[in-house]
């Protein structure tokens, strides 16, 4: 089957050219009058290509299994499609990150035009997912970011995307100015999904999204098949805490181990070091024992840069 | 005059980022008091100006024993970005002006942030220089957030035309002025234009408004020329024009002149064949606030913002 494409934002550029927001839309012949629409948007940031990959594979599963297909899919591969195809994360020239910018409005500035036409094109739909690869900085493993505020409606969709972790946060201000805060309140049931780093593509961490998707759009009556598809059991902040790892001080970042590892309190996470001098600045070592789910990919640190986050269980002893 | 360490960053491969504010004590303990925070972004000039114009005007021009409370300027708390023409933290490209209140051990841009914010506490005003977020250029004007908190008759001593008083955007909540007002003090933000070169005569308003400020409010003794009686704007005054067709955007009003309904203030020329697709009229009576800055302009984007008149 072929979806139906339509541009959802369309502006015409100053020198030849048209910037188009499409939509790539999924969805049966008669499609049943309870059948559920799921959006999936991702490139809301220009520089990550992760939620692509994921979308390009479930477009083709939906090719492939026309049969299957009880309600909409409505895919949105480049939100921020000038920042995708010139590696810029903001809407270029304007500099704004597109995800502070919702809901956006019809007579403000470009950015929030687009914002604006995003949101009232996927409202109405019963689910939606975001996905991001956290960015050029930082390596994530495929997680869940879900705001406490909604998460009693969203954590057990969460819990079927496969993913290997969920992280709930706390209400701030600032994620009002977010697609998810947006669609949530607006009441699409929205998820976002962070994995992966920026301007690259990790092919493992697409086909594990790819099948939560599927175990996700089966459960909820979208596709209809007799496949099963077993997704794991994610582990969730509700049980434990996050710790963060800033740079103590600036340098080249070289680390000790490898994404996604168990470690144990204490355990050397890698050094900060000064080629210059040929010294090391910091050794950085884990304060707390989990499971190291954020590191850092790109080495040049600054004070302050985010270095590691490593997810433990609560200790027994406090 | 000292000069007072604000922060000190280390780098890879740059010197280290000396940020440092310059503190002239006042002579009257009873005077109030005021901090000016200058640039915390690159690529646009009139902040850092203005705020190093006011160190020059106090330390040589003003004459001993004219202040009487205390003034800390911080011309610059984004050397990094200003030397290079960027417009945010020159690596992960974040707005230190949306980390405040800051966080001692976040990421660096909220570590500036809370040693700025740590280093003004206290002062009774609190003055931001600042550029607009969207792509336009202004005339200088105050913007001041309803916070429950703010001032608007201490805003009125800046003597600028115009004061926009609005309600702060979401992520308005983590910019400067916003917190200032909540942790005591009377702030507010002066927005300077977008010029990729000094204009004197907006150089001039600006440096002109913080000597009103100062004079007005006790701060300084200073006898000077009065600014204007300030016209308090809300949103719902702001005609908001947008451009039809994308191509080469000519204004021909700027930020600042009032214009009459239907004058025309602009026009649209075809990128590529370079006649005229449209011509800006004016939606109303009113004063020009801000222009689009640059010459290519996408189809729909805002081209001007006008100040109705009643
Ligand atoms: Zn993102």
């Amino acid at each position: 089957m072929t979806p139906d494409i339509t541009e959802i934002f369309s502006s015409e550029l100053p020198v030849g050219e048209t910037l188009r927001i499409q939509r790539a839309r999924f969805a049966p012949e008669k499609p049943d009058a309870d059948a559920k629409r799921i959006s999936i948007v991702s490139g809301i940031h220009g520089d990550e290509l992760e939620g692509q990959l994921v979308i390009y594979l479930l477009a083709a599963w939906l090719r492939d299994h026309p049969e299957a297909l009880r309600g909409t899919v409505d895919l949105y591969p480049a939100v921020n499609s000038l920042g995708v195809d010139t590696i810029i994360r903001g809407f270029p020239l304007y500099e704004i990150d597109l995800n502070r910018a919702f809901p956006g409005a019809r007579n403000d500035f470009l950015p929030a035009q687009l914002v604006h036409a995003l949101a009232e094109d996927v409202e109405g739909s019963d689910i939606a997912i975001d996905i991001h690869s956290s960015n050029i900085f930082l390596r994530e493993i495929p997680q869940i970011r879900i705001n406490k505020e909604f998460s009693e409606a969203t954590l057990p969709l969460a819990k079927q995307l496969n993913c290997d972790f969920i992280w709930i946060h706390d209400a701030v201000t600032v994620l009002e100015a977010t697609f998810s805060h947006t669609m949530n309140s607006r009441g699409t049931k929205t998820l976002v999904v962070e994995m992966g780093v920026g301007m690259r593509l990790t092919k493992a961490y697409g086909r594990q999204l790819l099948r939560g998707i599927l175990n996700l759009m089966q459960q909820e009556g979208i596709i209809e098949t007799p496949t099963e598809f077993k997704v794991r059991e994610s582990f969730s902040s509700e049980v434990g805490d996050v710790f963060y790892i800033n740079a103590p001080a600036a340098g080249l970042f070289v680390p000790a181990l490898d994404h996604c590892e168990v470690i144990e309190t204490g355990q050397w996470i890698g050094d900060i070091v000064d080629p210059l001098s040929g010294t090391v600045r910091e050794s950085l070592y884990a304060p707390n024992g989990g499971v190291l789910f954020t590191l850092r990919e790109y080495p040049v640190v600054y004070e302050g840069s985010l270095l590691a986050r490593i997810f433990g269980v609560h200790d027994e002893k406090n | 005059m000292k000069k007072i360490e604000i922060l000190k960053l280390e780098s890879l491969s740059r010197a280290p980022m000396l940020v440092e504010g310059y503190l002239f004590e006042g002579s009257d303990p009873e005077a109030p008091s005021v901090a000016v925070v200058g640039a915390m972004e690159g690529a646009t000039t009139l902040p850092l100006y203005s705020a190093s114009k006011l160190v020059d005007f106090l330390r040589n021009k003003l004459g001993t024993g004219k202040i009487l409370g205390d003034i800390l300027v911080i011309p610059s708390v984004n050397h990094y970005a200003l030397n290079i023409n960027e417009r945010f933290w020159p690596l992960d490209k974040t707005d230190i002006n949306m980390m405040f209140p800051g966080y001692g051990l976040g990421e660096t841009t909220q570590r500036i942030a809370h040693k700025l914010f740590e280093a003004i506490q206290g002062y009774d005003y609190g003055i931001v220089l600042e550029t607009r977020s969207d792509l336009a250029t202004c005339l200088p004007y105050v913007k001041l957030y309803k916070t429950g908190y703010e001032d608007i008759e201490s805003a009125r001593r800046l003597g600028l035309r115009i004061i926009h008083h609005r309600e702060p955007e979401s992520i308005e909540t983590v910019s400067l002025q916003y917190n200032w007002q909540l942790w005591g003090s009377k702030a507010c933000s002066v927005i300077c234009p977008h010029q990729p070169l000094i204009d004197p005569e907006s150089a001039r308003v600006i440096l002109d408004s913080l000597i009103n400020f100062l004079n007005n409010s006790g701060i300084i003794r200073y006898e000077t020329f009065n600014g204007y009686d300030s016209t308090v704007v809300t949103r719902e005054r702001i005609e908001v024009v947008q451009s039809p067709h994308s191509g080469i955007f000519i204004p021909t009003k700027k930020p600042g002149m009032t214009v009459s309904k239907d004058e025309t203030i602009g026009k649209i020329v075809h990128a590529l064949e370079g006649e005229v697709v449209h011509r800006f009229l004016a939606p109303c009576d009113g004063m020009i606030t801000c222009t689009y800055m640059h010459s290519l302009i996408f189809e729909n984007a805002v081209a001007y913002r006008i100040a109705k008149i009643h």
